[in-house]
């Protein structure tokens, strides 16, 4: 199947972003670190499912997340604290919906009760990439009123477990990696730069999750090494400002603070 | 921030009243309508009605490659939004320093993720305000001649 064709689509896709976009595919469809490709491709449509969610909807009303109790896509044989929706754990596919419906309210305390033997660092922060992942692309489509693109067929393979020796938590609830502390294996995700903000490196407990995020930014914002450079526009047509007009609209939209 | 910032670059002050109000207020920003009623008509749990309408009038006033380059953006910040959010980032520290006043002006202190960035010094504060202008004028002079690098389009 040729994924992102845009045959079908009114508009002149680049090729640059139909590439990045059926990289991404890849990328969601294969192993990672801490999830299998099929693990992760049900982690992508749980997030797509949870806008059609009704206890999503419903806690999104509530004056806190946590006053409500309820079940995930309307099912009536699933609490949030006992059984399985497909190949998720409850638990999981809870927090899928939350990151994708609720982001603004989520708190490190109910991260770290996330965290068990089964469930690390690195699952959470891999989840949060497949997310952002279909998120970001999912929106293209959806501004440009563009179908959603089917998901990909899972690519075999076990996760590889990689911890990258210099993460530590510093100001985050995830460990993160600073520039200085970059093994050779991953010595590539922050471009040699001695800095690097802190939505990169929340990425960095998995190496290839930033440099996911990379690729899906040169593609639909600005390639990471030139945004604070404030004259610089990428290979977008809108002005600087124009364009983060939009980006600051859509954070406040969001009632995100960074 | 970004928005003041690359707005003074350009040699331009943007109104980011707009950033917070929409359509109501004026940024200065060229087709600053079109544009905020695309993103407003696209974020949110469903697409609203208006989104046909605001894709037709944004490409009418800047054209299809713009069009298509606004969704992308928006596509960017939902993400972004969700990896800030999700793992708890605080403002980095230049950042927050430079944008304290702007911060409590347009009343995005009072969300619930600005408790993750810690109270920047007023020491700090007024040091980094003194040195803005500096920062913004060699901003400013890489602007007059940008590197070709930055606006070449990949084959």
């Amino acid at each position: 199947m040729n994924q992102f064709a845009y045959d079908a689509s009114p508009y002149q896709i680049p090729d640059y972003k139909s590439d990045a976009h059926r990289a991404a595919w890849s990328y969601l469809a294969g192993p990672g670190s801490w999830w299998t490709g099929t693990q992760r491709l049900a982690i992508a449509q749980a997030s797509r499912d949870s806008l059609d969610c009704p206890f999503c909807a419903e806690r999104k009303q509530a004056l806190s997340p946590l006053s409500i109790e309820g079940n995930h896509n309307g099912d009536p044989t699933l609490t949030t604290s006992s059984l399985l929706v497909s190949s998720l754990p409850i638990k999981v596919l809870d927090a899928v919906h939350r990151i994708t419906t609720d982001p603004a309210r989520l708190t490190e305390s109910w991260i770290q009760g996330l965290i068990d033997e089964t469930f690390h660092h690195g699952h959470y922060v891999e989840m949060v990439s497949v997310i952002v992942t279909l998120i970001s692309i999912d929106a293209f489509h959806r501004a440009l009123g563009l179908a959603l693109e089917p998901l990909p067929a899972a690519q075999p393979g076990q996760p590889d477990r990689y911890w990258p020796e210099g993460a530590a938590v510093d100001v985050a609830w995830v460990p993160m990696i600073y520039p200085a502390n970059l093994s050779d294996k991953e010595s590539d995700i922050y471009f040699g730069a001695p800095q690097m903000g802190h939505v990169i490196r929340a990425m960095s407990l998995v190496p290839d999750a930033v440099r996911q995020l990379n690729a899906l930014s040169a593609a639909h914002y600005l390639p990471t090494p030139q945004v604070g450079d404030m004259s610089a526009c990428g290979n977008l047509t809108l002005s600087r400002p124009q364009t983060e007009l939009i980006a600051a609209r859509t954070s406040v939209l969001n009632d995100c603070f960074y | 921030m970004m928005l003041r910032v690359s707005s003074k670059v350009e040699g331009q002050e943007a109104n980011l009243e707009a950033v917070v109000q929409g359509r109501d207020a004026h940024s200065g920003v060229a087709a600053e309508q079109e544009l905020l009623a695309l993103v407003e008509a696209t974020v949110g749990d469903r697409p609203s009605q208006t989104l046909a309408k605001s894709r037709t009038d944004l490409a009418d006033k800047l054209g299809e490659e713009s069009l298509i380059d606004a969704a992308a953006v928006i596509g960017n910040f939902q993400r972004m939004t969700r990896i800030a959010d999700g793992t708890g980032i605080p403002l980095d520290d230049m950042v927050a320093a430079l944008s304290f006043d702007l911060r409590e002006d347009l009343g995005l202190n009072g969300f619930g993720s600005a408790g993750y960035t810690p109270k920047v010094n007023p020491l700090k504060r007024v040091l980094v305000r003194l040195l803005e202008p500096i920062v913004l004028r060699r901003m400013r002079k890489q602007f007059a001649k940008p590197d070709a690098s930055t606006t070449v389009r990949p084959t």
